[in-house]
């Protein structure tokens, strides 16, 4: 009984990190331009499919990881300067369809570069298992969680701290006064889209020795990162992760308890009753609207 | 008999006591206007009467019905109207179709009958199409009868919205800095607008930072300052009432 | 004024679907203009929505392929004629719609957006999973569509009706944009606050068009599932509610021919994409991406406002 139950709990947070790094990617983001980017799904898959490639041409597994990331990124900038800066005016829907234009394109290219196989990396370190309480958990859980949680860390920090953070902040706030103080929000937008990739990237790397990967992986992680975001606030990083967190152990308990079939519908189940109730997610500003 | 009562009425946002313990009555038939600096609660006002916002504490009352936090479709059903500060006009649409819209609630608005463009649409739609085209000339945009919102200026936009809220016969207006913006001439022909609206028996409250204005066509005027009532009373009685100098000349709001 | 250029829009169009056949050589080409038209029905109903009320949808195939599974269901299941199962999905999608709207519509922009996303992955993993009813990935077969002991055999025969049922969606649909009703909708698109101080109820508008557009795509779904001889739960899912989307926005917001023009377009362009065999994905989103970035307003808008520009 307890032994099943803390094995979908160890699943669901190694799960729910991943979903919840892609949602603080949507969120930061989110926060710089007010765009929805359809494509971080597609940071993800490339963040394991860059690894895989990288590791199976012999390089090293530090430094594929880190060649990833940086291939990764510069995807992500350029999704910005030639996607959605052009188009920063545009219309909420507009902007949608192109940003799942852009995820359609970066999987069109990913099933050319490599192919529509499943493909894997080695656990970390090794895959025994650790028992607990009749649970057994799998070390690269372990590098999930933690990877995560340095990564939350870490972003809380330069968010505070640094200089770039603080100004991505504030343009978050009120983009015209964080101009008008010097702000430069162009290179903010392009910082935000970098940051999350380099999320997605982190996310994606740590997960394929768990899950896998191919060319559409990034479609489903996508959109379950997207309702982490939207769940937790849109906007809100601390409730991004909150999200992602329901998101992953509400996912397992399903799987777990009820059909594996129903699984991928229970992060849209919850986000529909989450919203009927709290239009504004569960952490986000209801303020009034001023008319 | 009152055509509205403002009773104890308060709005909070996040601390801000926007308008705190109000009570004011307005009569048939009457300019009345509400005058404060920025910031004293005016819109605020305006949106609780009309049921945009919710308040916090206390009641309204229209044509001695309690109407507090009914929502402004169901407001506008029985007999308000409004205009904005800040411009609410639909600008993906024409001119004249906004004002037909402000006919809304006298048309036939039946799906089916919509859908299959039964008789009764095109003859209505037809006489609701004279029927703002009429309004336009009445607040002076003969000149944009064929013209897309979008491509009006200001004052003239201001003046539309005017059309819109008449073209649902309301018996209560209220209209939120309808001059502001203006230049001399246009702010003149408001001025005019709003008497003659006045006269057909509608009830206006108008608030406006305009004081020559206010004092010219007012029968009462309700001085608001953070939230509260400063003073009331008749134009004359405004002007030489002791706070209300303090605080427009004293406040250095002036 | 609007109403006589828009009926001339509609003669017009009858005059293409009738002459058309003349160009069509072969099955194949009947084939891509009748997707085209089904596609075309359910984005006069969905520009409905996003165009004129300005609500987006990102689940809209959720209720095209809930109307071909119903039809689906009862007609091979169940033995009912077909058309009453065509009314009987749109009866249960309309009330499915209905009751979905209220809460979903107070959402905006991206919250709605997700809501909407989220009904339609729902209801494709229900039609995926629930195998011994939905028959699961491998899907289900319709049956020829017969009514009155006449049953559409040839492709020829689907191409008139597909056209005629096309053409009487648009008329509605413009019936609908030129009426009290089709103004109010609009007005909640310039704004929602403006239009309740008139008294139109926005909430009962957006519920109302969500409804409509719904039962639109349902009835496309049901002939759609009688024309194909299995319909699956591809026809539901989520890329099929990007696509629908797109194709509105593509061919211009609020214009129920750019609805057409879009959807014929983006119906006919994986046919000639499929020269490039494996760059059709990558070639598809350069051009969503493009034409978006290029012509933020749709093709049929911005190509008018060139005209109009010329001759001014
Ligand atoms: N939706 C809102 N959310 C938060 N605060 C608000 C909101 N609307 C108004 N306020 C605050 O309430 C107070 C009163 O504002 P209001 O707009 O009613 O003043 P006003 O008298 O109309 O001013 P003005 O003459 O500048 O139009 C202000 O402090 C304003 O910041
Ligand atoms: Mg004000």
């Amino acid at each position: 009984m307890l032994a099943s139950f803390l094995q979908f709990v160890f699943s669901g947070i190694t799960v729910g990190s991943i979903y919840a790094l892609c949602g603080l990617g949507f969120s930061i983001i989110f926060n710089a331009s007010h765009v929805i980017n359809f494509a971080q799904g597609e940071f993800i898959m490339i963040g394991g499919m860059a690894t895989v490639s990288l590791v199976a041409l012999g390089v090293p597994l530090p430094v594929a990881i880190l060649l990833a990331i940086l291939a990764t990124m510069l995807v992500g900038f350029a999704l910005e300067k030639f996607a959605v800066e052009p188009a920063r005016k545009a219309s909420v829907t507009t902007l949608i369809i192109i940003t799942i234009g852009a995820s359609i394109f970066l999987r069109g290219i990913a099933q050319e570069l490599w192919d529509k196989n499943f493909h894997k990396l080695p656990p970390f370190s090794g895959d025994q298992p650790f028992l607990i309480a009749g649970a057994s958990l799998m070390p690269q859980s372990l590098w999930v969680i933690g990877v995560t949680v340095v990564v939350i860390v870490g972003l809380g920090w330069f968010f505070n701290r640094t200089l770039e953070g603080k100004a991505m902040l504030a343009t978050s706030f009120n983009t015209l006064a964080a101009q008008l103080v010097g702000v430069n929000t162009k290179k903010v937008l392009l910082m935000s889209f970098g940051l999350s990739a380099m999320l997605g990237a982190i996310g994606g790397i740590v997960i394929t020795p768990i899950t896998f990967t191919n060319y559409e992986t990034g479609i489903m992680l996508g959109l379950k990162g997207f309702s982490a975001a939207v769940l937790g606030g849109l906007g809100n990083g601390m409730g991004a992760v909150v999200g992602g967190l329901i998101v992953g152990i509400a996912e397992a308990m399903a799987a777990g308890y009820f059909s594996s079939a129903y699984k991928d519908a229970v992060a849209f189940i919850i986000i529909l009753f989450v919203l009927f109730f709290m239009p504004s997610g569960l952490f986000g500003k209801s303020g009034t609207e001023r008319v | 008999m009152t055509l509205l009562v403002v009773d104890n009425l308060s709005k909070e946002f996040g601390g801000v006591h926007a308008v705190e313990g109000l009570s004011f009555a307005i009569n048939p038939g009457t300019i009345h206007s509400i005058i404060g600096p920025n910031g004293a609660g005016k819109t605020t006002l305006f949106n609780l009467i009309t049921g945009i916002y919710k308040p916090t504490v206390g009641r309204i009352l229209f044509q001695d019905q309690d109407v507090t936090a009914k929502p402004p479709y169901e407001l506008a059903m029985r007999g308000m109207s409004r205009t904005f500060q800040n411009l609410q006009v639909f600008f993906n649409m024409s001119a004249l179709e906004n004002v037909m819209v402000g006919r809304h609630l006298h048309l036939n608005r039946g799906i089916l009958t919509s859908l299959l463009r039964l008789p009764a649409i095109a003859k209505g739609d037809a006489a609701c199409r004279d029927k703002a085209a009429e309004l336009m000339r009445f607040v002076g945009l003969e000149r944009f009868l064929d013209a897309q919102a979008d491509s009006m200026p200001y004052g003239a936009l201001k003046r539309l919205e005017i059309a819109r809220a008449l073209a649902a016969e309301p018996a209560l207006l209220l209209l939120d800095e309808p001059a502001a913006g203006l230049n001399a001439t246009e702010s003149h022909e408001v001025d005019e607008v709003i008497s003659k609206v006045a006269k057909q028996g509608v009830t206006v409250v108008l608030v406006e930072h305009n004081m020559k204005m206010v004092m010219g066509i007012s029968d009462h005027i309700l001085v608001l300052d953070y939230g509260k009532k400063l003073a009331e009373g008749t134009p004359e009685q405004v002007r030489n009432n002791p706070d209300v100098i303090a605080a427009y000349l004293g406040g250095g709001a002036a | 004024m609007f109403r006589n250029e828009r009926m001339i829009g509609l003669a017009v169009l009858a005059v293409i679907i009738a002459i058309l056949p003349q160009f069509l050589p072969n099955n194949y080409y009947y084939d891509v203009a009748i997707q085209a038209g089904f596609n075309a029905i359910v984005c006069v109903g969905l520009n409905l929505l996003i165009g004129y009320a300005g609500q987006i949808s990102l689940g809209h195939a959720g209720f095209f392929g809930l109307g071909a599974y119903a039809s689906a269901i009862l007609c091979t299941r169940y033995g009912w004629p077909p058309i009453l199962a065509l009314l009987a999905g749109a009866l249960v999608v309309g009330v499915l719609a209905f009751v979905l709207a209220r809460p979903i519509l107070k959402l905006k922009g991206h919250y709605l957006a997700m809501a909407t996303l989220g009904i339609g992955i729902i209801i494709s993993i229900v039609l995926n999973t629930e195998a011994q009813i939905t028959g699961g990935p491998d899907g289900i077969s319709a049956g020829p569509f017969s009514i009155g002991g006449y049953t559409i055999k040839t492709e020829q025969t689907w191409y008139w009706v597909v056209g005629g049922t096309l053409l009487v969606a648009i008329w509605l649909a413009n019936n609908l944009v030129d009426s009290p009703v089709g103004r109010a909708l609009r007005a909640v698109n310039g704004s929602e606050v403006g239009a309740e101080v008139v008294g139109v109820d926005t909430a009962r508008y957006k519920v109302l068009v969500f409804v409509v557009s719904a039962v639109f795509a349902s009835v496309a779904g049901s002939l759609f599932a009688h024309y194909l001889p299995q319909i699956t739960p591809a026809k539901a899912d989520f890329f099929k509610s990007i696509e629908f989307v797109t194709m509105v926005v593509f061919g211009g917001m609020a214009s129920t021919f750019g609805s057409l023009v879009g959807a014929v377009f983006l119906s006919a362009l994986p046919q000639v994409l499929t020269v490039f065999e494996d760059y059709e994905a990558m070639i598809l989103g350069a051009i969503m991406m493009g034409t978006m970035i290029f012509m933020p307003r749709g093709l049929v808008p911005t190509l008018g406002s060139l005209l109009v520009r010329r001759r001014g």
